[in-house]
């Protein structure tokens, strides 16, 4: 059996930000884009975006391109169907890393993946789909493997 | 240095599945653990004068007003959640080495009545930090643990029979115990046909979700000896902070090594730095089982085995009677019963004072380590030798 993950509709959510956080929402919904937020006095990365470098405490950052993504982990929740006739149904909480932000992982979901082939190391592509006041990132594999 | 202070007393009620507790009250459940642990300390409650609280406490005030106390010179909290968990232990033995205090008294307590401590993440709301979990679906800490359990699947070879070996065992030790709330052992087969709630978590590697609370009376180790019961000395403690941890699975950032740890790495090195003790001292384990992926992680963590060997070393039947360290007599939260892990703490005192139901044969120290859960953590030996 093709088992699929969902893609979740995110219509109604209303996403929080900060002055730290928005360049990243920005972004993202502008054009597409997944940037990071590196430290401009030792260049760590910080996320979720803060005020203050974990390493040298400075607070200026600049926004850079966080580069190819790979799966690091993975879960694979049932979804609770209304119908219990209906196809059972999965939501693939996942985090990725990217090649040119080292230190950040970044938590959403991979939609509309085949479950049963999934492997940490997996590339991704980020697809940033409509919120209330913004768009969210989610995960797609690079090569759908089906 | 020797111990400065002793756990002389212990209450509990019974422990309940999910809700069932009701109609009783949180408060009425608190008090009913506090004065039993005060009569098994042979104290009156008007001799309390602290109380120590983790994993955000209890409303002091409220609990100093139904309880009837007078005279509380001491009243703290610890930060953080389940972690502090032995952290409260060694608040109260501060409190006494202290002077502030002569008799403190901690707590645990949880009632789950429309409201479920494993659905946490998803009833928080949203935060610009907290925002990612929702986004993923992301709505326990199950759920984000089972990240972690990949990860160390993926990068040691761990099986899931090793988390099943975790489960069983939890289960056979539940299944002598009246106060169990899982004591049907099932097989390994069983276990792995388990239906996955958040892979590769199944049901059985989710710890229970009940209702109950214990209190455990402190006091200064010169007095105990002249108390009712043998005394458990807090031998030594460690609590630590670190970003490399951080809010753990509300986060997800945590470094390469601590992302298949279960937060306790340098915990455990300033335990066995500052104590003198080592992991070869400890008769008996009692870890903080929320998910039997993170006992396996902890036990590398305090070095009971190399980091990446937890599976084979539980696989070899290390945490039965009888095996290279018995690990939560008492079946633990997955088996016997949750509540923020206070259940290790009693079974750590039956154990010392030699009463307890799985009996470690002449145990004289025991481990506490607080639960894989954000930082600060923490970790305290107890003994019955001074």
């Amino acid at each position: 059996m093709d088992r699929r993950s969902i893609t979740p509709d995110f219509s109604a959510l209303e996403v929080p930000m900060d002055v730290w956080s928005e360049p990243f929402w920005q972004a993202g919904t502008a054009d597409g884009r997944v940037i990071m937020p590196r430290c401009t006095a030792c260049a760590t990365f910080r996320w979720p975006p803060g005020p203050f470098c974990p390493s040298c405490h400075t607070q200026e950052v600049e926004w850079v391109s966080a580069g190819a993504a790979r799966l690091y982990s993975f879960t694979i929740l049932p979804v609770p169907a209304a119908d219990t006739e209906a196809r059972p149904q999965f939501r693939v909480p996942a985090l990725a890393e990217f090649a040119d932000a080292p230190g950040v992982r970044l938590v959403s979901v991979l939609a509309d993946a085949p479950i049963d082939g999934l492997a940490i190391g997996d590339a991704l592509t980020i697809d940033w789909r409509a919120a209330a006041n913004t768009s969210v990132p989610v995960f797609r594999l690079a090569q759908d493997k089906r | 240095m020797a111990a400065q202070a002793a756990i002389v007393g212990v209450g509990s009620t019974p422990y309940y599945f999910r809700g069932e507790s009701a109609p009783q009250t949180l408060f009425e459940l608190l008090g009913k653990a506090f004065f039993a642990a005060v009569a098994d300390a042979g104290l009156k409650p008007e001799e309390v004068d602290g109380l120590a609280f983790f994993a955000s406490g209890f409303d002091a005030a409220l609990l100093i007003e139904h309880l009837g106390l007078r005279n509380i010179t001491f009243a703290h909290c610890v930060s953080g959640y389940g972690g502090g968990l032995a952290a409260m232990l060694d608040l109260a033995s501060m409190g006494i080495e202290t002077g502030r205090a002569k008799n403190v008294v901690c707590f645990g307590g949880m009632q789950q009545i429309g409201r479920r401590l494993g659905q946490a993440i998803g009833n928080f709301a949203p935060t610009t930090d907290n925002i990612f979990h929702r986004i993923a679906g992301l709505s326990g800490p199950g759920q984000a643990l089972a990240l972690m359990a990949r990860q160390h699947m993926h990068r040691f070879g761990t099986r899931r029979e090793a988390f099943g070996e975790v489960v069983l065992s939890s289960r056979t030790y539940a299944s002598t115990r009246a106060t169990s709330i899982r004591r049907k052992v099932p097989t390994l087969d069983e276990y792995m046909a388990s239906p996955m709630l958040a892979d590769p978590l199944c049901r059985m590697d989710f710890c229970l979700e009940t209702d109950g609370a214990l209190a455990f009376v402190l006091s200064g180790a010169d007095r105990a000896a002249d108390m009712p019961n043998k005394p458990v000395y807090v031998a030594a403690s460690a609590q630590v902070g670190t970003r490399d941890w951080g809010r753990a699975f509300f986060w997800m950032g945590q470094t390469d090594a601590d992302f298949v740890s279960a937060g306790h790495r340098e915990v455990a090195q300033r335990l066995w730095a500052t104590s003198g003790y080592k992991p070869a001292d400890i008769d008996v384990a009692l870890i903080y089982d929320h998910f039997s992926p993170l006992v396996v992680m902890q036990l590398e963590d305090f070095g009971f085995c190399a980091r990446g060997e937890g599976g084979p070393f539980v696989e070899s039947g290390a945490l039965r009677l009888g095996g290279a360290l018995p690990t939560n007599p008492h079946g633990g939260n997955l088996s016997e019963g949750y509540v923020v892990g206070t259940t290790h703490i009693r079974e750590a005192v039956e154990q010392l004072r030699g009463t307890a139901v799985n009996q470690v044969t002449g145990a004289r120290t025991a481990l506490l380590g607080g639960g894989p859960a954000p930082t600060p953590m923490s970790a305290t030996i107890l003994s019955n030798e001074r």
